[in-house]
């Protein structure tokens, strides 16, 4: 298969990216690891003009600790290294974890954060994971910047609220309370290359190992049109005591959150049934993790 | 064993420098001055009539060189067996499947190419299609040829002893029907020719096929060039599995594009194509019953099978009857009864692949008798011994076991992986199971009649008298044939490995029907073992003339000749050798004459040393319909135990080890032969638990594409032990038959029997995706 005609650009600093994207609009795509771009434009659904490459940019491929507030993750980070990142496993788990089940090795070295977020793909590892660590996303465009809630950014398949002349610069992720705990499920058809038929990303806090439960952020992936918070089955984890019977209502109050679709990959009814499983298998998994946690 | 000294060693495969670093050279790497590119237009429709092809604007495009249609390729009718001949290379009335090809086109570069097929008009009337083999067989449903009604492709018939009599006799008879998917063998490299059309008005194409041979006569045939103008070199291939064992409209659009524009062609096949042109594994209903006695004995076995073939025959013929004879064995059966019947669909045709219509029927068989053993109470282990067949049974169809070492392959996978600690005794979610299969060495007939030989070879030596050249026509596609050879030779002649050198896959070197059904390590193996011997013979006969010695004392190995076992009086002719040599630096030394001193001289005296081998198989089977096909002058055998877990919340199954025990005669290449194994187990893993081609509700195929048709991963790969049980096959070289297939037989029942061990439920229909256990679990509680 053939690609199109294009031309390529490898602006050195992320303000020559930004003035080549304000100059060439609608016809100018970013590309990043290529593992989504290269693929549609190749398929013909994509046909842009020019490719600006972030790959000279300096810092866009950094994880930065924030002293005792958060975690700044640059887009161009891959999630081969979000996997094996020593920060990230321990408090931002549910990235690490999620990072860790994309694609295979060839495609984890090159598939960045940022291409896998602007991409929004219902399916996709990386979104609910960022969901329910609340990050918050930098847009720049060549005269403006701004800061949106990860909870805010998608809106469709494949639909974002990213400007065409808007670059995503960085991932911000405040870090969780004491004794909390993530965790992050996947369910395809074999063990690794998979699309997910559900994936679940998982935050749970404990005001002390005893408990009870004090916050928790539940996303699902692969079960709407966009990744989705199950916020009914939070509220109503907030307060009470960790058990396997609680995680298991927290799973069925869950699916309430879903619309997921029947297509080659799996029904809607084996869908929901698994949502319910996931959640509370990834909720009990959570509660685990945040046993073991330490200052 | 004999004790050899090549052969059943580890020996690394003559092809490892050129494959580990680059050097091998694939069909699409090759290049040629002033080469075109060529692309095929394939109907974006299941089923229509085509009204009218405009080509004209296509021809007018810069850079295009030629465009062909039905009107330049004439409508000559091929297939793969003469007696099913459906295809022309285009359609011409009527497209079939989404994917039929209508017209090519070369031009300058493959964009050229790519803007010229969107440039033709085709006017279609649309007609309504038929998807589903039972459909198909409908009353009223659409015609798909005109010359099959009822969408009837073939039809088998065969009953051997009276079956109905014998299960009436029976304490038990057990029913059992099971449904596979449609598959692609997805090798990885795409189907890629060059051709050259020299102003001689020969023909030659490069491309990666199985069966250089059937190649070469079916590109003669339709594009009506003499047969001896046709070479077909097959260079380092990719993978073959089956659909690469027939010529494709890719070789035949390249030899006529050729032909025309006097330029070479190239073209590849995208990954999409692959899916599209298919003659991958049918996908097959099988219903059967078996009749037993109290005691365990197997009585007799019905079995009904009805295939969706596609568009077209392609192998179909062939597998039709497989799904029948291949049940034979390895268990005695006094009656057999069988039924099948091959459906025509609006969809790409099947084929041949890996296991040639048994593995379906295996795995229907293998499950029934395990369900069996449970309705008697016997461990299925146990029944399995009971029924077994030993050397020299034959089967109700009369397929000849002239080796067979099924008992010492059951017994030791046994023994391997525990099964009496585990049988029954694991815990909820986990499962041991079982099965066995055997399969063919070799067809016993070539596809289309004729008295020729299966395999030829010729080996010349050189002229320094240091290496064999091994000229064969048959086919290295990544198995490791080549070193298989080169292994034989080596260890005729008596010679070190690295004194062979192969030259294969090319129909001027000799004639060979290629690599499919499991054939060329018996039959070019016996081809090049003769050729070898006529060598070895001619040389000792130069010394036994020189030295005054008779033939029979004269033995060689490892590169050197012994008189009598020792080193005999040779001086004479080290001394002609050295003064051959005048000025060399590396005269002959040590105190046994060489294999090189030997030859050189033989040609001195002779002329080029020059040895030929044949190969056909004696005739073979039964003398009633269809009884040519299951034949084999050889059969392989083998038998796994699989162990998996189940998660019951999610139906997910992890095969977490197999055991793997294989009979294949001498094995050649030990590592060659775990190799085969071992594929053969991943191929058998994900047909049976993710692999199913999808079509949506036009025909179109949804995943074409190895994203989205998934094969096992090396994650879904469990630990193998693999043993090699070796029987001394009477019919084979050196006592070698079959691993390439025969392996794959039981690796989907004993998966499916080890999930009933886990679960308590019984799947019969592929794939098990962990949604369709999981939704059988959920039915069967339900139901409780
Ligand atoms: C074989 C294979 C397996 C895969 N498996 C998975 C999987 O298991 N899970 C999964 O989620 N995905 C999977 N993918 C999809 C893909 O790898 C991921 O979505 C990946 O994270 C995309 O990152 P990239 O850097 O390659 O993006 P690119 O292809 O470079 O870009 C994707 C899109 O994002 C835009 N973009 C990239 N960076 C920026 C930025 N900083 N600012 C603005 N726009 C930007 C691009 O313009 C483009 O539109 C797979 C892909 C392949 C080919």
């Amino acid at each position: 298969m053939l690609l199109p005609r294009f031309d390529y650009y490898e602006p050195a600093t992320l303000e020559e990216a930004l003035r080549l994207l304000s100059e060439m609009g609608g016809n100018a795509r970013v590309i990043a690891g290529g593992t989504d771009l290269l693929v549609r434009m190749k398929l013909k659904v994509e046909k842009p003009g020019y490719l600006i490459s972030l790959r000279k940019i300096p810092g866009l491929d950094a994880i930065v600790r924030r002293e005792n507030h958060g975690v700044t993750i640059g887009p161009a980070v891959t999630a081969a290294e979000l996997s094996r990142n020593e920060l990230l496993l321990d408090r931002f788990t549910p990235i690490a974890l999620a990072a860790g089940r994309l694609g295979a090795p060839v495609v984890r070295n090159r598939a960045t954060i940022g291409g896998n977020l602007v991409n929004a793909r219902p399916a996709a590892d990386l979104p609910p994971a960022c969901m329910v660590l609340d990050a918050t996303l930098k847009l720049k465009s060549f005269s403006n910047e701004r800061e949106i809630p990860v909870g805010e950014f998608f809106r469709g398949p494949g639909q974002t609220v990213i400007e065409p002349n808007e670059l995503l610069v960085s991932i911000f992720a405040p870090i969780p309370a004491p004794w909390t705990g993530g965790a992050y499920i996947k369910l395809g058809a074999r063990k690794a290359l998979e699309i997910s038929m559900v994936n679940v990303a998982v935050i749970l806090t404990l005001q002390s190992p005893q408990g009870p439960i004090i916050d928790a952020k539940i996303a699902l992936g692969a079960v709407a049109p966009t990744p989705v918070r199950a916020f009914a089955a939070e509220e109503f984890l907030i307060g009470r005591q960790p058990s396997d019977d609680v995680f298991a209502q927290a799973g069925v109050i869950g699916v309430g959150m879903c619309e997921p679709i029947t297509d080659h990959r799996g029904t809607m009814e084996y869908r929901c049934l698994m949502i319910e499983t996931l959640t509370s298998r990834a909720l009990r998994q959570a509660y685990e993790k945040a046993l073991t946690w330490k200052p | 064993m004999g004790d050899y000294r090549v052969l059943n060693t580890r020996a690394p495969r003559v092809d490892a420098v050129a494959k580990a670093t680059g050097q091998a050279k694939y069909a699409d790497d090759f290049s040629m001055p002033g080469m075109l590119h060529a692309a095929i237009l394939q109907s974006p429709v299941a089923h229509a009539r085509i009204l009218h092809i405009d080509t004209s604007k296509a021809k007018k495009l810069a850079g295009v060189k030629a465009v062909v249609t039905s009107r330049e390729a004439g409508l000559i009718k091929y297939g793969v067996s003469p007696a099913r001949y459906d295809e022309t290379l285009f359609a011409h009335d009527k497209v079939r499947y989404v994917g039929d090809e209508i017209a090519a086109v070369a031009a300058f570069d493959q964009a050229t190419a790519q803007e010229a097929l969107s440039l033709i008009k085709v006017d279609y009337e649309e007609l309504p299609a038929v998807f589903d083999m039972f459909e198909a067989m409908k009353e009223g449903a659409p015609q798909i040829h005109a010359e099959f009604p009822g969408n009837m492709n073939a039809e088998v018939h065969q009953e051997f002893g009276d079956t109905e009599a014998a299960l009436a006799s029976c304490d038990y008879v057990v029913n059992h029907t099971f449904l596979n998917k449609r598959q692609d063998a997805a090798f990885i490299e795409p189907h890629s020719c060059l051709a050259v059309f020299d102003p001689s008005g020969r023909l030659t194409l490069y491309t990666s096929t199985q069966v250089p041979h059937y190649v070469m006569r079916t590109v003669a045939m339709t594009l009506q060039i003499p047969v001896g103008n046709v070479r077909v070199v097959k260079p380092y291939v990719g993978g073959g599995f089956g659909p690469k064992c027939e010529a494709t409209p890719l070789e035949m659009s390249c030899g006529l594009l050729a032909k025309i524009t006097g330029k070479p062609v190239k073209m590849t096949y995208t990954r999409e194509q692959v899916f599209l042109h298919s003659r991958a594994r049918h996908q097959f209903f099988a219903e059967m019953s078996l009749g037993v006695m109290k005691d365990g004995t197997m009585v007799a076995l019905k079995n009904k099978a009805v295939l969706d073939g596609g568009a077209y025959t392609s192998f179909g013929i062939a597998t039709v009857y497989y799904s029948g004879s291949l049940l034979g064995g390895p268990y005695k059966l006094r009656s057999m009864k069988y039924d099948g019947y091959r459906v025509y669909t609006n969809k790409p045709a099947c084929g041949a692949q890996r296991g040639h219509g048994g593995v379906a029927h295996r795995a229907c068989f293998e499950q029934l008798i395990d369900m069996t053993a449970e309705k008697i109470g016997m461990d299925p282990i146990e029944m399995r011994l009971k029924n077994i067949m030993t050397t020299g049974d034959m089967t109700v169809n009369e397929l000849d076991m002239s080796s067979l070492g099924m008992k010492e392959c059951i017994e030791t996978i046994k023994a391997g992986s525990d099964w009496d600690n585990k049988k029954g005794k694991l815990p909820r979610g986990k499962g041991i199971g079982m099965a066995c299969g055997f399969f063919v060495s070799g067809a016993g007939y070539p596809i289309y009649r004729s008295d020729t030989y299966h395999s030829t070879v010729v080996i010349k030596l050189s002229e320094d008298g240091g290496v064999a050249n091994v000229l064969t026509g048959s086919a290295e596609i990544g198995q490791g044939s080549d070193t298989t050879m080169a292994m034989i030779a080596a260890e005729t002649l008596g010679i070190p490995l690295d004194n062979v050198r192969v030259y294969s896959g090319d129909t001027d070197y000799s004639v060979d029907l290629g690599a499919y059904s499991s054939r060329q390590t018996l039959m070019t193996g016996h081809a090049t073992k003769q050729a070898a011997e006529e060598i070895r013979n001619k040389i000792a006969l130069y010394l036994s003339e020189e030295l005054d010695v008779p033939v029979a004392s004269i033995t060689f190995s490892d590169g050197i000749v012994k008189f009598d076992g020792g080193a005999g009086n040779f001086d004479k002719l080290r001394t002609n050798y050295i003064k051959e040599h005048r000025g060399w630096t590396d005269p002959p030394s040590g105190e046994y004459l060489t294999f090189r001193e030997a030859a050189r001289l033989a040609y001195l005296k002779a002329g080029t040393i020059v040895g030929t081998g044949k190969y056909k198989p004696p005739k073979l089977g039964g003398s009633y319909k269809g009884a040519a096909v299951g034949t084999s002058p050889a059969y392989g055998c083998s038998a796994q135990i699989v162990e998996v877990s189940v998660d019951l919340e999610t139906g997910q199954i992890t095969i977490d080890a197999m055991t793997d025990a294989h009979d294949c005669g001498l094995a050649i290449n030990r590592t060659s032969v775990e190799g085969q194994m071992q594929g053969s187990l991943s191929m058998g893993l994900g047909e049976c638990l993710f692999e199913q081609v999808k079509f949506d509700s036009r025909g179109r195929i949804i995943n074409p594409s190895l994203g989205e048709y998934k094969i096992p991963t090396a994650l879904d790969m469990p630990k193998v032990k693999s043993i090699i049980v070796e029987s001394n096959e009477p019919n084979g070289p050196y006592g070698a038959k079959e691993v390439g297939e025969g392996a794959i037989m039981p690796t989907i029942p004993a998966i499916l029997n080890a999930i009933y061990d886990a679960t308590g439920v019984r799947v019969n229909e592929l794939p098990v995706t962990s949604e369709r256990l999981f939704m059988t679990l959920k039915k069967k509680a339900e139901e409780a």
